[in-house]
C-alpha cells in the first residue's frame, strides 16, 4: 500500500504544473508521512524487487525536490521545501544521508527575494535538519559541520545587518522584519546541539539580543522579546568548552549584578532599608540632580537606558533572563547562587506601595527626590514584584522539595509584597501561583506562626473565585440617610436595575476562566491538600467550603473531603461538604472511589482464586447482598463501624466458635474446629432457624443508645444469615478454605469496649 | 525495556566470596526480566540500615567506621569519602525524586541533615540517649522519623531543622532543630521503622522493636493505630504499595505478614477506634518458613513494584523472593556470601513517567562547616550570600506552561501545521494576483524553455483579453447602433408627422379658397340675379303689368335657386 502511495505521489509530483503543485503540497506532504516506512528503510536492506522499486521511486522524488528547490517559479520553490521537510520527517537518517544538495540549496533559498512563507518555512526546515544531525555523528560531519554557519549568517541576515568594529562585528537589528522571531527561535533551538559552530558567532549574537533587550527607540513584539532574551540566556554555551560551566555562573552573577546596578537607579527616590548579606555588592553613586537614567552600558552589555519606565523595563528583562537561567537545560553541573538570588527579591520586594493612609512602607523617602518620580515608582513597583514572583516560582519548580530550607523566607516575601499591593490583579495571581507551589512543598509541616501571614491571601483568595453578588450592594445603598442615598442614585448604573443577571453571569465566568481564578482555585487546593487541617481557623476553612462549593470546583472540593475539620474532642466528628460532592459530579471516577471504595483488599493466588469462584457459585445470592448492601452505606465511616459489629455481635448469641466468610478471599491456616458435617445437609432449615433468631440480637443490640440508622438493621440481617451459609461448602476440611477467625475473647473485647464507646 | 532492579549492601566477614564478588560491597541486582548482576560497588561494609540510594547516588555509612562512602551511579566508581566527627548507625534519604538531603543518625543520638547539593549541613539536638539505628522520611519529604535503641521514636520537622527563616518558627521559644514528637509505646529497642506511601495526613508509620511488638501509628499525631504482638522480636519491616499490610523479618530467617484488612471490616481496620486499644496477635504458624536453616537471621525486607513479590536479605548472603499471594517461599534470587544488611528496591526503568527528572546531580558537595551555613543562630534568617544549589539542569522547565508558538509547532510537525501551509498558499496567491509580470519579476533569469511557456501563457492570455475586449465593443456597438435606430425613426416619425401637418393645412387652404371663390360666385350669380330681377320688374313695368307678379314668379324661381346656394354659403 505504501510503495504504491509512493509511486503516486513521485508521478504527480514530476507531473502536475508547478504552477499549480502548491495547492497540492499539502496532501503530497500527508501522503509522504505516510510512507515513513519506506522512507526510512535502510537501502541496503533492499534484496527484493519491489524494494528497489521503492528505492527508484525514492530517488526519483529526491531528484524532483532538488530540481524544484532550484526552480525558477516561486510556487516550485515554496512546494520543494514543503516537501523537503515532509521527507526528513519521514525518512530521518535515511533520507538525511543524501541531504546535502538540498540543503544547499535551501540555504541559497534563504538570501533570494522569495515571499515571507516560503524564507520562514526553509528556517524551520534547516533547523530540524541541524536539529535531527545532532545524534549522528556522520551526518553532523556531513551537513552540519560545512553547512551550519552558511545558514546562521544567511539568518541573521535576514534580520540585521553585519558591523564590523575594531572590537569585532556585531549585528545591528533591522527593524520591522518578519523573519525576527522565526530567526531568533532557530537560533535558540540549535545553540545547545551545537555550541561549538556557534562560538565565532557569540559576540555577534550578543550585541543582537543585547540590542533587542535594550532598544527604547525601536519596538518588538512581545515574543521577539522572549527569544530575544532566551537567546541571550543560552549564549553561555558557545563559551569556550573548559569554561562552559563557569560561563553560566559568571552570566548569572553578572545578571543580579545589573539588575542591582539598575535597581540602584530605580529605587533612588526611596531610602532602602535592606542590608546585602553580600559584601561584595557596591552601590552606584549617582547624580540626583539629573533626571533619572543610566548613562553607561551594564555589565551583561545592555545598553544605557533613560526615564524610570525604561529603568523597571529594564529589570524586568533582566529578571526574565535570570528566570530563563534557571529554566532551561545547561551545559554541565551549574552552582544556582540561591544566597545572591533571594538575596536580589528581598531588596526588590522590601520596597512596597504604601497602603492607603500610611505614608511609607519598607523604605523611607529620600528627601531629595521630588515627590512626582516617587509616585512613579510606586506605579512601576507591582511590576517588578510579579517579576520577582515569577523568578522563584522557577527556582521552586527547579529545585522542588530542596527548595524547604528557602520555603519560610519566599513564604515571608511574598506575604509581604501582597499585604501591600494586592490591588494589583497580576500580583494576586502571581502570588497565588508562588504560595500553592511552596505550600504543595512545605504544607505538611508548617506550623501556626509560618501559617499565620498566608490567612489574609487565603481570604481574598476566596473574594477573588466568589461570583460578586450585586444583592450585596444593594443593602448597603438603602440604609446610607437620604444625602449619600440621593448621590448613589445619581451615579448608578441604570443597566445593572434592567438587567441584573447580565453582570453577574460575566463577573462569574471572568472569576472562573482567567489566570486570576486558576491561580486561585489551585492554592486552595494546595491549602486544603498539604497544610494540615487543624491550623485553619474554624471560619476560614468554612468560608473556603462555601467558596468551592460555589464555584462547584470538584478538585478543591476533593481535596476537602479528603483531609476532613479534624473532630475536637466531645464534639464528634465535623461536618463534611462529601454531599455536594456527590451531587455535582456522581458520575466522575473520582467521587465514585472516594463513595464506593473497591480497593481489592488481599492478594490472592490465582489458584485459590479459581477455588472460591467455584464456591461462590453455591452461594450467588447470599454473597451479593453482603457485598452490596454495606458498600453502598459506606457514605460515613462512623456508621459504618456500627453496622459491622451487628453481625459480629449476633455470633455468640446462635453459634459460638462459628466462623462467617466474607466476599474478601483470604487464605489463612485454619485455626478453628470444622463445621459440623449436618449444617452442610440442611441449609435451608439453618437459614429459617437464623432468621427466627435474629431479630432477638438486633433488638437487643437496638435497644442500647445506639446510633445506627433503621437501615442498619435491616441491612444487618441478610448480613449475618449470610455469614453462617458461607461456612457451608467447607465439606472436605480443605485447610486452604478463605476463613476469617474471630476469636471468641477478642470478640468479647471488642463488644464490650463498642458498648462503652457508644455508650 | 522496563526492568526492575535493587541494590544489595553487605557487612563484610570472614568468608571469600567467588571472583566477581571480591571486595563488593553493594550490588545492583536485576530482578526482572532476568535475575542478574547489573553493578557492583567495592570496598564497603554496612550495617543494617546504613544503605540510601538516589537517583545519581549510593550512599554507605560504615560499619565500624565514621565515614560515609559515595558511590557514583553514573560513573559506576566511588566518588567520595566522607569523614564525620561521630560513627553513623543508619542512614535516609529525603527529598523524594532527587534524595538532595541525607540524613544520618550518630551514634551519639543526634541527626545530621547533610544537603549534598549545597553541602550545608544542619545537625539536630542529641534527644535520642542512644544511638540512632533507625531513620525513615516520608514520602513528603517533610518528616523523619528516627528509632533509637532507647526505645524512642523522634517526629522531626525537615522544615524547621533547614529553614533559614527562624522568626516565625522561634517564636515558641523551642529549638527549631529538636523533635516535633516523640513515640514512647515501645518498651525495647527500636529495631526497624517503615512508612506509608500516602502523601496526605492520613500516611501511617509501622514500627518494629525487640519488645515483640510492631505497632502501626499515625505519625502526625502520635496516636496508635494498633499493636501486634509478634512471636518473636521483628529485625526488619516492609509495607506493601497499597499499605495494606506489613511484613516483618525474624532472626530465624523467616518472614511473616501483618495483614492490616484481616478482617471483614469495610472500614480501614486501622481506623477503628474499638479495636486500637487491643493488640493484635499474630500467630507463630503462620510465618513463612525459609528453605533451609542456615539463611541465617532476615536482615532487611522489600516490596517489589507490583506488590506481589516479596525479597528478604540474609545473614548467609542470600537475598531470597517470597510470594506474597501463597504464602510462600518462591526462590533464591541471588547469593552475596556476606551477610546481606540492606535491601533497597529501585523505581522501575522504562516507564515513561519515571525518568521525568529535571535535574541531575553528578557529584555531591562535601559538607562544608561553614557557620553561616549550618549554625542557625548566628544568621539573622537570612540566606548567605554563598549558599549556592550544585546542580545540571536537564530538561527545560516552566512553572506556567508556556504557549506552543508556531515555530515549535511547526518544528516538530510531519510537515508543516495547517496554518503556515494557508499562509503561504495565501500569500503565494497574491503574488499572483497582478498578473504574470509579477512571477517573471521574481525570477529573473528564465531558461529557453520556461521561458516559451511562459510567453505562450502570456500570448494566450493577451489574446484571451483581446477577445474579451473585442466582444466588450461589440456589445458595445450593438448597444450604440440600436439607440442611434431609435432616434433615426423618432426623426422619421416626427418628419412623417410635419409633412401630414403640411398637407392638412395646404388642404384647408384649397378648401378656404375655394369657398371663397364660391362666395364671390355666389355673389356675382346673385348680382346677376338681382339685376335680371331689377331688369324682368322694369320689363313688366315697362309691359305694364304688375312687375310685383313678375317678380313673385321669379322669386318662386330663385328661391330654389337661392335656398341651393344658401346652403353652399352655409358649409
Amino acid at each position: 500500500m505504501a510503495s504504491t502511495t509512493l509511486r503516486a505521489v513521485a508521478h504527480r509530483l514530476t507531473t502536475t504544473p508547478v504552477e499549480q503543485l502548491p495547492s497540492i503540497a499539502s496532501f503530497l506532504a500527508t501522503s509522504l508521512s505516510d510512507c515513513a516506512d519506506l522512507l526510512s528503510a535502510p537501502q541496503t536492506q533492499k534484496p527484493g524487487k519491489s524494494d528497489s522499486e521503492n528505492a527508484i521511486q525514492v530517488h526519483k522524488l529526491k531528484t524532483r525536490l532538488s530540481s524544484l528547490l532550484q526552480d525558477r517559479s516561486v510556487e516550485g520553490r515554496w512546494t520543494a521545501v514543503v516537501l523537503a521537510k515532509a521527507m526528513v520527517e519521514a525518512g530521518q537518517w535515511e533520507v538525511l544521508r543524501g541531504y546535502e544538495p538540498i540543503v544547499r540549496s535551501l540555504i541559497g533559498i534563504l538570501a533570494k527575494p522569495d515571499p515571507v512563507s516560503t524564507r520562514k518555512m526553509c528556517i524551520i526546515t534547516l533547523t530540524r535538519i541541524f536539529h535531527l544531525t545532532y545524534q549522528y555523528p556522520t551526518l553532523v560531519r556531513e551537513i552540519t559541520t560545512p553547512h551550519l554557519p552558511g545558514f546562521i549568517t544567511a539568518a541573521l541576515n535576514l534580520v540585521s545587518t553585519l558591523v564590523k568594529l575594531p572590537s569585532g562585528s556585531a549585528r545591528k537589528a533591522k527593524p520591522n522584519t518578519p523573519f525576527m522571531e522565526t530567526v531568533l527561535l532557530a537560533l535558540l533551538e540549535l545553540i545547545p546541539r551545537h555550541p561549538t559552530i556557534f562560538r565565532p558567532f557569540g559576540s555577534q549574537l550578543r550585541s543582537l539580543s543585547a540590542e533587542i533587550l535594550g532598544s527604547q527607540d525601536v519596538y518588538f513584539r512581545g515574543p521577539v522579546i522572549d527569544a530575544a532574551e532566551q537567546v541571550f540566556a543560552s549564549l553561555h554555551k558557545c563559551a569556550p568548552k573548559d569554561k562552559s560551566g563557569s560561563g553560566w555562573n559568571e552570566d548569572c552573577r553578572s545578571t543580579i549584578l545589573s539588575i542591582h546596578r539598575a535597581t540602584d537607579f530605580v529605587y533612588r527616590a526611596v531610602v532602602e532599608q535592606w542590608e546585602s548579606v553580600d559584601t561584595t555588592l557596591v552601590a552606584t553613586r549617582q547624580n540626583y540632580n539629573e533626571e533619572l537614567a543610566d548613562p553607561a552600558p551594564d555589565a551583561l552589555g545592555l545598553p544605557a537606558w533613560k526615564g524610570i519606565h525604561a529603568g523597571s523595563d529594564r529589570i524586568l528583562t533582566l529578571l526574565r533572563i535570570l528566570s530563563d537561567f534557571i529554566a532551561m537545560p545547561s551545559v554541565s553541573a551549574v552552582a544556582l547562587p540561591l544566597g545572591s538570588i533571594l538575596d536580589l527579591t528581598s531588596r526588590l520586594t522590601t520596597v512596597t506601595v504604601p497602603l492607603e493612609g500610611t505614608s511609607q512602607s519598607g523604605a523611607q523617602a529620600n528627601p531629595q527626590i521630588g515627590r512626582e518620580e516617587r509616585e512613579l515608582l510606586w506605579a512601576e513597583l507591582p511590576r517588578i514584584h510579579i517579576a520577582c514572583m515569577d523568578l522563584l516560582a522557577h527556582v521552586v519548580n527547579v529545585l522542588g522539595t530542596s527548595a524547604i530550607p528557602l520555603a519560610q523566607t519566599m513564604l515571608e516575601q511574598v506575604s509581604w509584597v501582597f499585604r501591600n499591593e494586592k490591588f494589583s490583579r497580576d500580583v494576586r495571581t502571581a502570588s497565588y501561583d508562588l504560595l500553592a507551589s511552596l505550600i504543595s512543598l512545605n504544607g505538611p509541616a508548617m506550623t501556626k506562626q509560618s501559617m499565620a501571614p498566608i490567612t489574609s491571601v487565603i481570604r481574598s483568595c476566596c473574594q477573588d473565585l466568589l461570583p460578586t453578588s450585586t444583592e450585596s450592594t444593594t443593602p448597603a445603598n438603602t440604609q446610607g440617610d437620604s444625602k449619600t442615598k440621593s448621590k448613589a442614585q445619581g451615579t448608578a448604573n441604570a443597566d445593572s436595575f434592567l438587567n441584573p443577571d447580565l453582570q453577574k453571569g460575566r463577573n462569574q465566568q471572568a472569576s472562573k476562566s482567567s489566570a486570576l481564578g486558576q491561580a486561585a482555585s489551585a492554592l486552595l487546593q494546595s491549602v486544603l491538600l498539604s497544610a494540615p487541617s487543624e491550623l485553619l481557623a474554624a471560619s476560614m476553612r468554612a468560608e473556603i467550603d462555601r467558596t468551592i462549593i460555589l464555584i462547584s470546583d470538584k478538585d478543591a472540593m476533593l481535596a476537602s473531603v479528603l483531609n476532613p475539620v479534624p473532630a475536637i474532642k466531645g464534639k464528634g466528628a465535623g461536618a463534611s461538604i462529601i454531599p455536594f460532592l456527590a451531587r455535582g459530579y456522581s458520575d466522575t471516577v473520582e467521587v465514585e472511589s472516594l463513595i464506593r471504595p473497591r480497593m481489592p483488599v488481599i492478594m490472592t493466588a490465582p489458584e485459590l482464586d479459581a477455588q472460591a469462584l467455584a464456591e461462590e457459585e453455591d452461594e450467588d445470592e447470599e454473597m451479593e447482598v453482603a457485598e452490596h448492601e454495606p458498600v453502598s452505606e459506606t457514605a460515613s465511616f462512623l456508621k459504618f463501624s456500627t453496622s459491622n459489629v451487628v453481625p459480629a455481635k449476633s455470633e455468640p448469641v446462635e453459634a459460638t466458635n462459628k466462623r462467617f466468610r466474607t466476599y474478601i478471599e483470604e487464605p489463612t491456616l485454619k485455626a478453628m474446629p470444622e463445621p459440623s458435617e449436618n449444617q452442610l445437609e440442611r441449609p435451608k432449615k439453618a437459614r429459617i432457624e437464623e432468621s427466627v433468631h435474629h431479630p432477638a440480637p438486633v433488638a437487643a443490640i437496638a435497644s442500647t443508645p445506639h446510633p445506627a440508622p433503621v437501615s442498619q438493621q435491616t441491612q444487618a440481617k441478610p448480613q449475618a444469615s449470610a455469614a453462617p451459609e458461607a461456612s457451608m461448602p467447607e465439606d472436605d476440611s480443605d485447610d486452604e478454605l478463605p476463613t476469617l477467625n474471630l476469636d471468641p475473647d477478642t470478640d468479647d473485647d471488642e463488644e464490650d469496649d463498642d458498648v462503652q464507646m457508644e455508650g | 525495556m522496563l526492568s526492575e532492579s535493587l541494590v544489595a549492601a553487605t557487612l563484610s566477614s570472614a568468608k571469600t566470596p567467588t571472583a566477581t564478588l571480591r571486595d563488593v560491597g553493594i550490588c545492583v541486582q536485576e530482578l526482572q526480566p532476568a535475575p542478574q548482576l547489573r553493578a557492583t560497588f567495592k570496598k564497603s561494609s554496612a550495617a543494617a540500615n546504613c544503605l540510601a540510594v538516589t537517583a545519581s547516588h549510593i550512599f554507605a555509612a560504615q560499619a565500624d567506621k565514621a565515614v560515609v562512602h559515595v558511590y557514583s551511579r553514573e560513573k559506576g566508581n566511588q566518588e567520595a569519602l566522607i569523614p564525620f566527627p561521630e560513627r553513623i548507625r543508619s542512614i535516609a534519604v529525603a527529598g523524594a525524586k532527587y534524595g538532595d538531603v541525607l540524613v544520618l543518625g550518630t551514634e551519639g543520638g543526634r541527626l545530621l541533615l547533610w544537603e549534598t547539593c549545597t553541602g550545608r549541613q544542619v545537625a539536630t539536638t542529641a534527644s535520642h540517649l542512644q544511638p540512632v539505628t533507625s531513620l525513615v522520611v516520608d514520602p513528603t519529604s517533610n518528616f523523619i522519623l528516627s528509632g533509637s535503641a532507647d526505645a524512642s521514636i523522634h517526629v522531626w520537622s525537615i522544615a524547621s531543622i533547614l529553614s533559614f527563616s527562624k522568626t516565625a518558627l522561634a517564636r515558641d521559644h523551642q529549638p527549631t532543630n529538636s523533635p516535633i514528637r516523640t513515640f514512647s509505646n515501645h518498651r525495647a529497642a527500636i529495631t526497624s521503622l517503615a512508612l506509608g506511601h500516602s502523601n496526605s495526613r492520613q500516611n501511617i508509620a509501622v514500627s518494629t522493636a525487640k519488645d515483640n511488638t510492631a505497632i502501626v501509628w499515625d505519625y502526625h499525631t502520635g496516636r496508635t493505630l494498633r499493636t501486634y504482638l509478634l512471636p518473636f522480636s521483628a529485625t526488619c519491616v516492609a509495607l506493601d504499595p497499597l499499605d495494606r499490610a506489613g511484613y516483618v523479618g525474624y532472626e530465624d530467617g523467616s518472614v511473616q505478614s501483618i495483614d492490616f484488612y484481616r478482617h471483614s471490616s469495610v472500614q480501614h481496620q486501622l481506623y477503628d477506634p474499638s479495636l486500637q486499644s487491643t493488640p493484635a496477635q499474630v500467630s507463630t504458624e503462620e510465618r513463612w518458613l525459609p528453605p533451609s536453616a542456615e539463611t541465617g537471621a532476615t536482615q532487611a525486607v522489600c516490596v517489589s513494584y507490583d506488590g506481589t513479590t516479596l525479597l528478604s536479605a540474609h545473614e548467609g548472603g542470600k537475598v531470597l523472593s517470597w510470594n506474597v499471594a501463597r504464602h510462600k517461599f518462591a526462590a533464591s534470587t541471588a547469593d552475596f556470601t556476606h551477610p546481606v544488611t540492606n535491601l533497597i528496591m529501585l523505581p522501575p526503568t522504562g516507564l515513561p513517567t519515571s525518568d521525568q527528572s529535571q535535574r541531575i546531580t553528578h557529584t555531591v558537595i562535601k559538607p562544608r562547616h561553614d557557620t553561616a551555613l549550618s549554625d542557625p543562630s548566628h544568621t539573622s534568617g537570612a540566606v548567605p550570600a554563598a549558599y549556592a544549589f550544585n546542580t545540571h539542569i536537564s530538561t527545560p522547565s516552566s512553572p506556567r506552561l508556556r504557549k506552543p508558538t508556531q515555530f515549535s509547532e511547526a518544528l516538530t510537525h510531519r510537515s508543516f501545521p495547517d496554518s503556515l501551509l494557508d499562509e503561504g498558499l495565501a500569500e503565494l496567491a497574491t503574488l499572483r494576483q497582478p498578473g504574470g509580470t509579477e512571477v517573471s519579476r521574481t525570477s529573473p533569469v528564465t531558461s529557453a524553455t520556461s521561458d516559451h511557456s511562459a510567453s505562450a501563457q502570456a500570448q494566450e492570455s493577451h489574446i484571451a483579453e483581446l477577445e474579451e475586449e473585442v466582444a466588450l465593443l461589440k456589445i458595445r456597438a450593438a448597444a450604440n447602433d440600436k439607440a442611434r435606430h431609435a432616434s433615426v425613426d423618432e426623426i422619421v416619425q416626427l418628419r412623417a408627422d410635419l409633412a401630414q401637418l403640411q398637407d392638412y393645412v395646404s388642404e384647408l387652404h384649397e378648401k378656404q379658397e375655394g369657398a371663397q371663390r364660391d362666395k364671390l360666385l355666389r355673389q356675382a350669380r346673385k348680382e346677376d340675379r338681382e339685376t335680371k330681377r331689377r331688369d324682368a320688374w322694369f320689363a313688366a313695368e315697362k309691359k305694364g303689368r304688375n312687375g310685383d307678379a313678375a317678380m313673385k314668379k321669379m322669386d318662386i324661381d330663385d328661391g330654389m335657386l337661392t335656398s341651393d346656394t344658401d346652403e353652399q354659403g352655409d358649409e
